[in-house]
């Protein structure tokens, strides 16, 4: 039984330290793909606005840390990463450091899928995650 | 000695206030604000609505946070540009979202015509020099 209650304790405590390390988001924090339309049909060869929506909490440039913010990253054709790590920097995943609450984006010809994650001021996913629903549109 | 007294304080109004025009934080270049939504001419029933903030080529920062090339969203409503420099002031006709907030809740607007335009502040919440503000739309709710 002591040792039951030990380990319970050990979870609790392991379990203590990694929430400590993500940054909570307000419970009704939303974020979501306010342009394109999910199935939108956009013309390739040019480039088209991305612009991001938030409610609930407010946009803050990467390394400011403050309560109830965090920063956009824009997921292009790719799933969410893991919620626990840093999010990936590559070529889909656009990061919005700087506190940018749109952008422009080209895309070849195709289906393409559009997502947005919230981040942290260490680029971290908040804990509840933040991010909004996957959008499917098609270039051509 | 009243005049030396009297000159030392004006010395120090004129060097004062010189910073003071010199710390204006310079302007992203091609910056602009302007107001997603609602669209100019929108009719709200019921006097509720998210007005939507959009800032192109410059990027959100909470107040206080002082960092090049950012500012946070002020909604006036219902009023002019204030003077363009000095701190913005709050009060309900000048709503700041020193939150980073880019989306604006507003609940209790009265049947009738509204004026909404947004202008960007810096981490003093006063504006950028120049100034970067956007249209003024006028939107209109209905009678309940």
């Amino acid at each position: 039984m002591i040792r039951q209650i030990a380990a319970f304790m050990a979870i609790l405590i392991f379990s203590g330290v990694a929430l400590a390390e993500r940054t909570p988001a307000p419970n009704n924090a939303y974020v979501y793909v306010g342009w394109p339309n999910d199935g939108e049909v956009l013309y390739a060869d040019r480039p088209f606005r991305v612009w991001f929506g938030l409610r609930h909490m407010g946009v803050a440039p990467k390394g400011v840390d403050r309560p109830n913010t965090g920063h956009h990253h824009l997921l292009i054709d790719t799933d969410l990463p893991p919620m626990d790590e840093e999010i990936p920097s590559d070529r889909n995943y656009i990061h919005f450091g700087a506190g940018q609450t749109e952008t422009m984006i080209e895309l070849p010809p195709g289906q393409h899928t559009l997502q947005l994650l919230m981040g942290d001021a260490d680029h971290m996913p908040h804990d509840p995650p933040v991010y909004s629903r996957k959008i499917t549109i098609t270039v051509r | 000695m009243m005049i030396r007294v009297v000159s030392i304080v004006a010395m120090f109004a004129v060097f004062g206030a010189a910073p003071v025009w010199a710390a204006s934080t310079p302007a992203p270049k091609n910056a602009s604000v302007y107001i997603i939504w609602p669209p100019d001419g929108a009719v709200i029933r019921g006097g509720k609505l998210w007005v939507r903030m959009g800032l192109r080529n410059a990027g959100v920062a909470p107040k206080g946070v002082e960092l090049p090339n950012v500012g946070h969203h002020h909604v006036l409503l219902d009023t002019d540009l204030p003077p363009l420099d000095e701190e913005i002031p709050s009060d309900r006709n000048h709503l700041h979202f020193g939150g980073g907030q880019t989306e604006a809740r507003l609940e209790d607007l009265a049947p009738g015509k509204h004026t909404l335009q947004l202008l960007l502040g810096d981490h003093d919440h006063t504006p950028h020099d120049p100034p970067i503000y956007s249209r003024k739309i006028t939107i209109t709710v209905p009678p309940y």
